[in-house]
């Protein structure tokens, strides 16, 4: 069980989380504002924060750097603009992931598992990574899937690798580009189309239907398993 | 430089000069005898030099002629006779005409300097006038009709060439004015009377800019007959120079305020699409939620048909939104490169408009090219696609691309309904079109026409026709991604 902050400034939306999170058990605190929300993070009684964009004092994207700033708490962002821009800024100003409104309860949970799952996998230090049916072993340099052996690149390897650690979160496309090809790269949004659609080929049963690597249309990859 | 003295001014040097050596005469005369030859000498330099130190060669020059000749008669043994005796008087005489040749010449110059100057000074100051005026004028018209005005009152009746003036057909100038303006604009350089092309011409014409293409002012031959100086077609040059700058400042400053406008037009138009999709998803959210607590607790029976009709609202709220920025102009595409197989997947898997129990195919190949264009534009005119081929009577949705018909990749979409009615081509993508055949359901009459501003957008072409079943078949045409050579 975990302790949920969720902010939005809808009394409609703080009563429907608060009655989802209740369904895995965790417990929440909903405000409505991001002053109220930042004096709350500093009180550090929180697990995870879910946080609205549109909120009335404060944008959304400003109070996510300064939540950033004094607290390493995962943050799932709750988007209701269509902009791909504010879902990416968000994600690279720290957030670890987001939902669109209207947005399935479900979906919600499922976010709030990944990103809790994070804290848990920084703590456990990097050794091998299990997602779903694919397990990925750095230090072996070794990954499968269903227990069978994977043939890959060193850059799908270690793009596999990345997308596992995430646990389900989405990286974007920059984070990915940054990480594997390096920072002069992370606009270089066709190496990773092109080492994504070899890797489909090697873990996807139907690698023009992927199931396992999801795009997110101009924002980025996860693992969906 | 050297313009000649007033009438005037010479007239009365001459009188000086007379009536100076007659004084001087009488005075020495008076005083021969204690002054002696060589004083009196000295003291007939004192007309010429007074005449010469006023300028002007004339004056001087009969100043020192008058001086020698008095001193010669009266003076000179033998008095009152003009001979000449002894050396040292003709070294007088040359010494005479030599104070007055060069004491005039120095005279002359140092005026000239000093009206330079003054002229200068005059122009500098006119040219401030001039700025200062044009200065703080922040109407192009007003600061064109202002200048003009300036021109006209110092120079004489002045008017502005522009480029339209000159290749419109109903122009006032004469051929060769016409032809002397044209040659300004697109030289840069001064023409026309007094200057040295065209002069025949009864304007001078004067380029704003020194560069091809200017504007040109235009100012009318002088008056009377006579001809402009070359000081003052300078000065006329300097004016319209900063004429020119001030039309640039002004320009720029036009420009700037135009784009800042639509900054911020720009901004509170985002701000407020932004608003409107949080007002509007918010309780959709809080619907859907309910809907899904329903299902949870009384099973699933009515939960897809709800759940279908939230997706849709959805739907029409994108389209709307859509809608609204292409009515505004405010679409700008963010292209990257896309693999239809995300976009596709996504629509299909994630898009809820495949209704249940409909068949869907898709087909793309895996040496599928990228291609160029912004996903979140081009998910939803998949996205209005498919829920349009899903509207029309039929059971099946055939997604199909086919790589590149020359730098196009082909995605087509295909359903087995009605099909489109033959000369209603065009009309399915213009705004709430709905046609009347089959069981179209649902529809707001913006999807299509979504999908063809979207398409326009991200320069993507639309073929429609009719599917080997019969139904509907819409065939984008997507650019190729086209960027470094790919590993």
């Amino acid at each position: 069980m975990s302790e949920v902050l969720v902010v939005d400034d809808e009394t409609a939306i703080r009563k429907l989380l608060t009655s989802i999170v209740a369904r895995d058990g965790h417990h929440c605190t909903a405000l409505p504002t991001a002053a109220k929300a930042l004096s709350a993070i500093r009180g550090g009684a929180h697990d995870i924060a879910i946080i609205d964009l549109g909120l009335p004092d404060r944008d959304g994207l400003e109070l996510i750097s300064a939540i950033r700033a004094i607290s390493a708490i995962p943050i799932v962002v709750l988007s209701a603009r269509d902009a791909t821009d504010d879902k990416i800024a968000a994600l690279d100003l720290g957030a670890d992931d987001y939902v669109t409104k209207p947005f399935d309860g479900e979906e919600v949970l499922a976010r709030l598992r990944s990103a809790l799952r994070r804290v848990g996998l920084k703590s456990a230090g990097g050794g091998q990574v299990a997602h779903g049916p694919i397990v990925v072993d750095p230090a072996r340099h070794v990954a499968t899937l269903n227990g069978a052996p994977l043939s890959l690149t060193p850059k799908e390897f270690a793009l596999l690798h990345a997308l596992a650690e995430a646990g389900g979160r989405v990286l974007t496309h920059a984070q990915i580009l940054r990480r594997i090809w390096g920072p002069a790269h992370e606009s270089d949004v066709e190496y990773l189309r092109v080492a994504i659609r070899a890797l489909r080929q090697k873990v996807e049963a139907e690698p023009s239907r992927p199931r396992l690597i999801r795009n997110e249309p101009g924002i980025g990859y996860r693992l969906d398993c | 430089m050297h313009a000649p003295l007033p009438f005037a001014h010479r007239i009365a040097g001459y009188a000086i000069a007379l009536i100076a050596v007659a004084v001087v005469t009488l005075a020495t005369a008076w005083f021969f005898a204690d002054l002696g030859p060589a004083a009196t000498a000295l003291l007939f330099l004192l007309p010429v030099l007074l005449v010469a130190a006023r300028g002007g060669r004339g004056p001087s020059l009969t100043a020192a002629a008058a001086s020698a000749l008095a001193y010669n008669f009266f003076l000179l043994p033998p008095r009152y006779t003009l001979r000449v005796h002894g050396f040292d008087n003709v070294v007088s005489l040359i010494v005479l005409f030599s104070v007055a040749i060069v004491t005039s010449r120095l005279a002359d110059r140092l005026k000239a300097r000093l009206r330079d100057a003054r002229a200068q000074a005059d122009a500098s100051a006119q040219a401030a006038e001039f700025a200062a005026l044009l200065a703080d004028k922040t109407d192009s018209r007003v600061l064109d009709g202002e200048a003009l005005a300036f021109a006209t009152s110092h120079f004489g009746p002045a008017r502005l060439v522009t480029r339209g003036d000159m290749s419109g057909e109903a122009s006032a100038l004469s051929a060769l004015d016409h032809g002397a303006a044209a040659w300004a604009a697109d030289n840069g350089e001064t023409t026309g009377h007094a200057t040295s092309i065209m002069a025949a011409a009864d304007w001078t014409f004067v380029p704003l800019h020194r560069s091809s293409g200017s504007d040109v002012l235009a100012i009318a031959r002088p008056e009377g007959g006579g001809v402009r100086d070359a000081a003052q077609i300078a000065q006329i040059e300097t004016l319209a120079g900063l004429f020119g700058r001030a039309r640039d400042r002004l320009a720029l400053e036009q420009e700037r305020q135009a784009r800042r406008r639509l900054e911020e037009r720009d901004s509170l138009r985002r701000t407020l699409f932004a608003s409107l999709a949080h007002d509007f998803r918010t309780p959709l959210t809080v619907i859907r939620a309910g809907v899904e607590a329903l299902g949870l607790r009384e099973g699933e029976s009515g939960r897809p048909v709800l759940l279908a009709e939230i997706f849709r609202l959805e739907r029409m709220l994108a389209d709307l939104l859509g809608l609204a920025r292409l009515e505004a102009d405010a679409v700008e595409p963010r292209s990257e490169p896309v693999d239809l197989v995300d976009i596709v997947t996504d629509v299909v898997e994630r898009g809820h408009v495949v209704p249940a129990g409909f068949g869907l195919a898709v087909v793309l190949p895996a040496d599928l090219p990228l291609v160029d264009a912004d996903p979140a534009l081009l998910r939803q005119m998949l996205l209005n696609l498919v829920d349009n081929a899903a509207r029309h009577g039929g059971t099946r949705i055939a997604i199909e691309a086919e790589p590149a018909r020359g730098d196009r990749v082909t995605l087509t979409i295909c359903d087995d309904g009605a099909g489109i009615p033959a000369g209603e081509e065009a009309a399915i993508f213009e705004r709430f079109t709905r046609l009347d055949i089959g069981d179209r359901t649902g529809g707001s009459g913006l999807g299509l026409a979504i999908v063809a501003g979207f398409a326009h957008a991200m320069d993507i072409v639309i073929e429609t026709g009719t599917a080997p079943s019969g139904g509907a078949r819409f065939a984008l045409q997507i650019p190729v991604f086209r960027g470094k050579a790919l590993a």
